[in-house]
C-alpha cells in the first residue's frame, strides 16, 4: 500500500462531523471549502467554448424553424396563404392554426386562453405560423412569402390610456386583468395625522427587456414516441411538465436537456410557444428542428419587466419614525395576464417598520408583449419610488439618509400574516458596514463643501432593499456518487443559469467529503439523468439545493464510514475523514484510505441521496441589501458618470466568494442599465409598434458605463435557523436598490428628483430645464 | 429576419467596379458594417453587392506636397484614430474616430462607409414605410422623436449619424469622387444633402460613383480643434449631440471659426451666426453664451426633442469655454 493519500482529495482537509443516520447535521462552525475564492469549476469549458449550450446543438438532418409574427399590436388574421411558401426551395413544413395538431390552446394565469397560433393578435410579435426549412435563410425566405391579410384594429399600448373611458378593449371583459388589488395594515389616515412631514410624489419606471446573451429557443428531436428537447432554460423539469401536458405525453417520454444555458433573468422559467412549435415541426418532418428566436424577436415575444406608474405618499415624525405609507401603482403585463404589478409593493410593505400601510395595484392590459418574471419582479420598480421617498423624507426632517433607514429596521415581516420574525436580518449591518466601507460621512461632507461652479458635480446616494423570496425550500433531490477510486460525481436537476451553481455545489460536496472541488464531476439539468428540481429563479437555487447537496454528501459519508467501521472494528460515530483517509478519533493507528474500503470496492459505488427539508414554520427568511454610489453629473449636458459603487449584502452564509462578488457586480451592472438607459419604446401615438427593438436602440450598459470601482461587502451571517447551509438568496437583492441609489446620488449632486427612468441625458436635460424654469419663476415672484 | 438573397462580387479595379455599378440595382460594400445591417433589416434590397475591398489604392493615407492629407476611402476608423500624423495635426478627427461605435466596428468600418452610412432613425430602420423609403409619411413628426433633428428637417427628420463628418466639415475637407467618367473633387458640404434637396438620399453620389478619398487641407498656424460627443451610453452609441470646433487664434483673439454640430440636423450642421459672434473676439462668458444661443436660434423642436436645444447650448458653452 502506498503512503500517499488518494488523488482527488485535499491533503489537510478534515471534514465536518458526520451525523448519525436520521439526525440533522450541525451547522458548520468553520468551513474549509465553503465560502472560499474558488474559480469556477467549469471555467475551462465556459471560456474555451467547449461547453455545449442548446444553441450550439447541431444534429444530422436537422432543419431550421422560424416563426411568422404579427407586425401589428392589434389585428385579426383574415386570411393566411401559404401556397407560395410551400413551393419554395428547402421548405419542409409549414404549420398554422389550421393544422389539427397545432390547434392547441395556450393558457395564461387566471384561466385566460389564446391559441398557439392566434388569429386575434393582441401584441406585435404574436405567433401566426411557422416553417421548417433546410437552412435558416430558406426558412426566412419562406416566411416572407406567406401572405397574410390583416384587419388592423386600433391598439392601446399606454397603460394609463387603457384605463380611460372609451379606450379600445383588449379583451371582452375590459382592460383590467383583475380588480385592483389592495393591501392594508393600520390606518394610513391616522398615520398621516401623526406625521410631522408628509410628502407625496409620482414615479415611473420604463419597461425593461431581459436580453440574455443566449437567445430563447431549443432543438427538438423525436425518436418514435419519445421527445428530446435541448432547451435554453432555467428549469428543465418545469419545461418537461409543460410540454407533457400540452402535447398529452407521459413525463417519461419527454426529455429536456439544458445543462448549459446563456442567461435568462426570469424569461426562461417557462416553455415558450417555440418549444411546442419546434416539437410539432420535428414530428411533422421526421427530422430534428432547431428553433431559436432572432435577437429582434426576443424584444417582442420573450417577456419583459412591466413598466410602472406609481404614487407614494409618506409620513414621518421629526425623529425619523415612519408613520404611514400610501402607495398606488398602475402597471401592465401586456396583452395577457402576466403579473404586471407582481411584487411592486413588497418594499413598501416589508422593508421598513411602519404601522400604517396601504397599497393598491392595478394591472392593466395593453397591446404589448406579455411580461415574464424579471430579476426580482416588481422590486426595483417599488424601490425606485420608496427609496427616493426615504431620501426626500430624510432631507425634509434634516436627518442623514442612512440614519433614517436605521431608525426604521423591522424585526418581523410585517406584510406576512402573523408577523413572523425573520430567521435573520442583516439590514442594520448592511447599512452600517456599507456606510463605513464606502466612507459615507466623509463623502457627504466633501460634497457639501465642494465647488458649485464646476459643470461636473459630484453626489452620493444610498438605498436599501429586501427580496420577498430567497429562502428556497423543498422539493429537491440530489444524488452524490462515490466511485471506488475515490472520485465523486454530483448529480442535480438544477440549472446553472450563469450564476455559478455548479461551483457552489462542488464546494458543498468538497466540504463534506474532502474531495477537491475542481475534480468533482457534475451532471445537471437533464430530466432523463438527473433528479427533480424546481427552476433556478427567485434567488433560491443556492438555499434550495445546497442543503440537499449537503445531505447527499453526508449520506455518502454515512455509508462509507459504516463500511470502514466494520473493517476497522470501530464505531462509525468515532470515525472521521482527512485527505481521503478515514481515521479513528480514538485510536490514531486505526485508519484506512477511501480507496481501500473493501465494501466500496465490492459494491462498486456508494450512492448518497439528499433531500431538501422544509423551512422552519412561522418564520420569514429573506435577504437584505444596502448599496451606495458616487456619481458625477454634468449640469450643462445632463451626462452622468458613475464613479463608484458599493453593495453590502446579507444573504446568509457566503457560500463562494468569487461567485458572490460576481452576482454583486452583475446586479449593479443590470441596475445601472435599468436606471440609466434601458427602455422598451413603443410608437405610442401612432402604430404602437416597438421602435427600440434591437440591441442598438435598446441600450444595455457597456464596460464603459460600469465603474471599475465596485466593492462587495458581504455581511457573512450564516442563517442556521433557515437551513443546514445557512445560505439565503443573492442574485436578485443585488439589483433591487441599484436604480434608486443612482437617483439619490444624482439628487445629491444636482437637487433634482427624478420621476422616471431611464436617467439618460435626455431625461436629465429635461429635468435641468424644468428646474431652471422653476427657479426663474420663483425669482420673479421675489 | 434573415438576410435575403443577393449576388456578391469583388472586383480588382475601380474600372470593373463601375461596370457592375452602372448595370444597376447594385450596392457598394466596404466594411459592410452598415450595409449588411440595412439588408438584413430590410431597409432596402439589392441584387448585387459590389465589394471594393480588393482595391488597394483606396487604402492609403498620404501626405501630399502642399501639406494636405489624402485619406483613402477604405482607411478603417481605427487606422484613422491611430495615425500619428492625423493625431498630431487633426486631433479632433482622431478624437471623433475614437468616439465612433465600438472597437470591433472601428476595426471593420471604413471612412468612406462612415460618410455614406444610412441614418439611424428607428422608423427608417424599422418596419415603417417612411418618406425616406419612398413612403408618404414621416413617422417621427407625430411619433417617438426624442432623437430626431431640431434643425434642417423637412418631410424627414433624421439626424446625420456620422461623427467624422462634422469634424471633416469643420476642417474644410473635400471629397474625391470617381466615376466611369473620371475623378472630381467637391467640398464635403456638397456631399451630404438635406431632405429638402433629396429626401431618399443622404449623399450627392450617383449610384455608379465611388467615394475614393477624403482630402484634408493643411492646418494653418494657430489652429486648434476638438470634437465632443454626448450620448446615452459610454460606447457603441451615436451622438445625442456633438460639436466639432476648428478655431484659429492670433494674440488671444479668434481669427476664424468653424462650429459644426452632430445630432442636430440631417447633415452636420454649421453654425455661421455663432462663428461670426466669436470671430475677432477673445472668448469670454458673455460672448460664448451669445454664440451658444445663436446656434439654436432657428431650432424647431418636436414633441420629445426640445431638450436638445438646451443640451446644445450647454455643450457649445462648455466646449468653447475650454478655449478661454
Ligand atoms: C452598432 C453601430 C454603431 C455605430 N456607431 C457609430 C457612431 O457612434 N458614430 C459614427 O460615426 N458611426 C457609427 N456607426 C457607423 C459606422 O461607423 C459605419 O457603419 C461604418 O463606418 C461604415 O463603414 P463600412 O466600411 O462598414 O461601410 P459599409 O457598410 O460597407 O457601407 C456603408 C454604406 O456606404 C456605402 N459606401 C461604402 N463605401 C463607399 C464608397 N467608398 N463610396 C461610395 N459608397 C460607399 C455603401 O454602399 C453603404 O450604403 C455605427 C455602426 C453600427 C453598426
Amino acid at each position: 500500500m502506498s503512503q500517499q493519500n488518494p488523488p482527488f482529495y485535499s491533503d489537510e482537509q478534515t471534514v465536518p462531523e458526520t451525523p448519525d443516520p436520521g439526525s440533522a447535521p450541525k451547522s458548520w462552525s468553520r468551513t474549509s471549502m465553503v465560502g472560499r475564492r474558488q474559480p469556477r469549476v467549469d471555467g475551462y469549458e465556459l471560456v474555451s467554448g467547449k461547453a455545449v449550450f442548446p444553441s450550439d446543438i447541431s444534429l444530422p438532418g436537422m432543419l431550421y424553424g422560424s416563426v411568422l409574427r404579427s407586425p401589428h399590436p392589434n389585428a385579426i388574421v383574415k386570411n393566411l396563404d401559404t401556397r407560395a411558401a410551400e413551393q419554395m426551395p428547402g421548405v419542409r413544413a409549414i404549420l398554422t392554426g389550421k393544422n389539427p395538431e397545432a390547434n392547441i390552446v395556450w393558457s395564461y394565469p387566471g384561466d385566460v386562453k389564446s391559441m398557439l397560433f392566434e388569429s386575434h393578435c393582441r401584441f406585435e410579435g404574436e405567433a401566426i405560423a411557422a416553417v421548417a426549412a433546410e437552412n435558416s435563410y430558406q426558412a426566412g425566405d419562406a416566411l416572407r412569402a406567406i401572405k397574410v391579410e390583416f384587419e388592423v384594429l386600433p391598439a392601446t399600448v399606454d397603460e394609463l390610456k387603457a384605463l380611460q373611458a372609451g379606450a379600445p378593449r383588449i379583451h371582452d371583459g375590459g382592460n383590467r386583468t383583475k380588480p385592483p388589488e389592495s393591501y392594508q395594515r393600520g390606518e394610513v389616515s391616522r398615520g398621516f395625522t401623526q406625521a410631522d412631514v408628509i410628502l407625496e410624489h409620482t414615479y415611473r419606471t420604463e419597461c425593461e427587456i431581459h436580453t440574455p446573451l443566449e437567445r430563447h429557443g431549443c432543438v427538438a428531436k423525436w425518436n418514435r414516441d419519445r421527445l428530446t428537447v435541448w432547451q435554453s432554460t432555467q428549469g428543465v423539469y418545469r419545461i418537461q411538465s409543460q410540454v407533457s401536458s400540452i402535447l398529452g405525453m407521459p413525463l417519461s417520454k419527454v426529455r429536456i436537456i439544458g445543462q448549459y444555458m446563456g442567461g435568462g433573468f426570469g424569461s426562461k422559467l417557462q416553455a415558450d410557444k417555440e418549444t411546442i412549435i419546434a416539437a410539432l415541426l420535428a414530428k411533422k418532418t421526421g427530422r430534428p428542428v432547431k428553433l431559436f428566436m432572432s435577437r429582434e424577436e426576443t424584444f417582442i415575444a420573450a417577456g419583459n419587466r412591466p413598466p410602472t406608474n406609481m404614487r407614494l405618499k409618506a409620513g414621518v415624525k421629526k425623529d425619523g419614525t415612519l408613520t404611514a405609507l400610501d402607495f398606488t401603482c398602475v402597471a401592465t403585463g401586456g396583452a395577457y395576464p402576466a403579473g404586471g404589478t407582481s411584487g411592486v409593493d413588497w418594499q413598501i410593505k416589508d422593508l421598513y417598520q411602519c404601522p400604517n400601510v396601504r397599497t393598491e395595484l392595478s394591472d392593466v392590459y395593453t397591446n404589448a408583449c406579455p411580461s415574464r418574471p424579471f430579476r426580482a419582479p416588481g422590486h426595483p420598480q417599488g424601490s425606485w419610488a420608496l427609496e427616493q421617498m426615504m431620501d426626500a423624507l430624510a432631507e425634509e426632517i434634516g436627518m442623514d439618509p442612512v440614519a433614517l433607514r436605521l431608525k426604521n429596521i423591522p424585526a418581523v415581516s410585517q406584510a406576512r400574516s402573523g408577523n413572523p420574525p425573520y430567521t435573520s436580518t442583516g439590514l442594520r449591518q448592511c447599512l452600517i458596514e456599507g456606510a463605513k466601507s464606502f466612507g459615507w460621512r466623509e463623502a457627504r461632507r466633501a460634497i457639501a463643501s465642494s465647488d458649485k461652479d464646476r459643470n461636473w458635480r459630484k453626489g452620493v446616494g444610498v438605498a436599501s432593499g429586501t427580496w420577498v423570496a430567497g429562502a428556497g425550500g423543498p422539493p429537491s433531490t440530489i444524488i452524490v456518487k462515490l466511485f471506488p477510486d475515490g472520485s465523486v460525481n454530483l448529480n442535480m436537476g438544477a440549472s446553472d443559469i450563469g450564476t455559478g451553481t455548479r461551483t457552489v455545489m462542488a464546494l458543498v460536496v468538497s466540504e463534506e467529503l474532502g474531495v477537491r472541488p475542481d475534480l468533482i464531476d457534475i451532471d445537471n439539468a437533464d430530466t432523463a439523468t438527473t433528479q427533480y428540481a424546481t427552476p433556478s429563479g427567485g434567488s433560491k437555487t443556492v438555499p434550495t439545493e445546497s442543503p440537499a447537496v449537503r445531505a447527499a454528501a453526508i449520506h455518502v459519508k454515512q455509508q462509507l464510514l459504516a463500511m470502514a467501521a466494520e473493517e476497522l472494528k470501530e464505531k462509525a460515530a468515532s470515525l472521521t475523514m482527512k485527505g481521503g483517509t478515514i481515521l479513528s478519533l480514538n485510536d490514531p493507528s486505526k485508519k484506512i484510505k477511501v480507496t481501500d474500503v473493501a465494501g466500496l470496492k465490492k459494491q462498486g459505488i456508494i450512492v448518497g441521496i439528499g433531500y431538501r427539508n422544509p423551512n422552519p414554520a412561522n418564520r420569514a427568511t429573506n435577504p437584505f441589501a444596502a448599496q451606495f454610489c458616487e456619481v458625477e453629473v454634468n449640469i450643462k449636458t445632463g451626462e452622468v458618470r458613475i464613479l463608484r459603487f458599493l453593495s453590502a449584502n446579507d444573504s446568509g452564509r457566503v457560500m463562494s466568494r468569487l461567485t458572490y462578488d460576481s452576482q454583486v457586480i452583475g446586479g449593479i451592472t443590470m441596475g445601472i442599465g435599468f436606471a440609466m438607459m434601458e427602455a422598451r419604446i413603443l410608437d405610442r401615438n401612432q402604430t404602437g409598434k416597438i421602435v427600440s427593438g434591437n440591441w442598438h436602440d435598446y441600450k444595455i450598459p457597456t464596460a464603459m458605463d460600469v465603474p471599475a470601482d465596485i466593492v462587495s461587502v458581504p455581511i457573512d451571517l450564516p442563517d442556521n435557523e433557515a437551513n443546514t447551509t445557512g445560505a439565503k438568496g443573492l442574485g436578485e437583492p443585488v439589483t433591487i436598490p441599484t436604480a434608486a441609489v443612482i437617483a439619490n446620488a444624482i439628487y445629491n449632486a444636482t437637487g433634482i428628483r427624478l420621476a422616471s427612468t431611464p436617467v439618460s441625458p435626455v431625461m436629465l436635460r429635461r429635468a435641468l430645464a424644468a428646474k431652471a424654469k422653476e427657479t426663474s419663476q420663483k425669482d420673479e415672484l421675489k | 429576419m434573415t438576410m435575403p438573397n443577393f449576388t456578391y462580387i469583388r472586383p480588382k479595379s475601380l474600372k470593373e467596379t463601375f461596370q457592375h455599378l452602372s448595370a444597376g440595382n447594385a450596392r457598394i460594400h466596404a466594411g459592410g458594417t452598415d450595409l449588411l445591417g440595412c439588408l438584413r433589416d430590410g431597409v432596402f434590397t439589392t441584387e448585387k453587392v459590389v465589394s471594393i475591398t480588393r482595391i488597394d489604392e483606396l487604402k492609403r493615407v498620404e501626405r501630399l506636397k502642399d501639406g494636405s492629407f489624402r485619406i483613402g476611402a477604405l482607411t478603417t476608423i481605427t487606422e484613422l484614430a491611430n495615425h500619428p500624423l492625423i493625431k498630431e495635426r487633426y486631433p479632433a478627427l482622431a478624437q471623433a474616430a475614437l468616439e465612433v461605435a465600438s472597437p470591433q466596428l472601428r476595426n471593420q468600418g471604413t471612412v468612406g462607409g462612415n460618410l455614406c452610412q444610412k441614418p439611424r432613425c428607428w422608423y427608417y430602420r424599422g418596419e415603417f414605410n417612411c418618406t425616406r423609403k419612398g413612403g408618404a409619411r414621416c413617422f417621427a413628426i407625430l411619433g417617438e422623436n426624442q432623437y430626431h433633428c431640431v434643425l434642417g428637417g423637412r418631410g424627414c427628420y433624421i439626424v446625420h449619424p456620422s461623427d467624422l463628418a462634422p469634424v471633416l466639415m469643420a476642417y474644410g475637407a473635400s471629397i474625391e469622387i470617381t466615376g466611369a467618367g473620371g475623378t472630381k473633387k467637391i467640398p464635403i458640404d456638397k456631399l451630404l444633402v438635406l431632405p429638402e434637396q433629396a429626401i431618399t438620399r443622404e449623399t450627392a453620389l450617383a449610384p455608379d460613383e465611388v467615394l475614393t478619398a477624403v482630402l484634408l487641407p493643411p492646418m494653418a498656424q494657430g489652429s486648434r480643434s476638438s470634437y465632443r460627443k454626448v450620448r446615452a451610453r459610454g460606447s457603441w452609441d451615436f451622438a445625442l449631440a456633438g460639436v466639432a470646433l476648428a478655431l484659429r487664434f492670433y494674440e488671444g483673439k479668434v481669427t476664424s471659426a468653424k462650429i459644426v454640430l452632430s445630432g442636430a440636423a440631417p447633415i452636420p450642421w454649421r453654425c455661421p451666426d455663432s462663428e461670426k459672434i466669436i470671430t475677432g473676439q477673445s472668448l469670454n462668458d458673455e460672448i460664448i453664451a451669445r454664440a451658444a444661443a445663436a446656434a439654436m436660434r432657428e431650432a424647431r423642436p418636436m414633441q420629445y426633442n426640445e431638450y436638445k436645444i438646451e443640451l446644445f447650448k450647454g455643450l457649445i458653452t462648455e466646449e468653447l469655454a475650454a478655449y478661454k
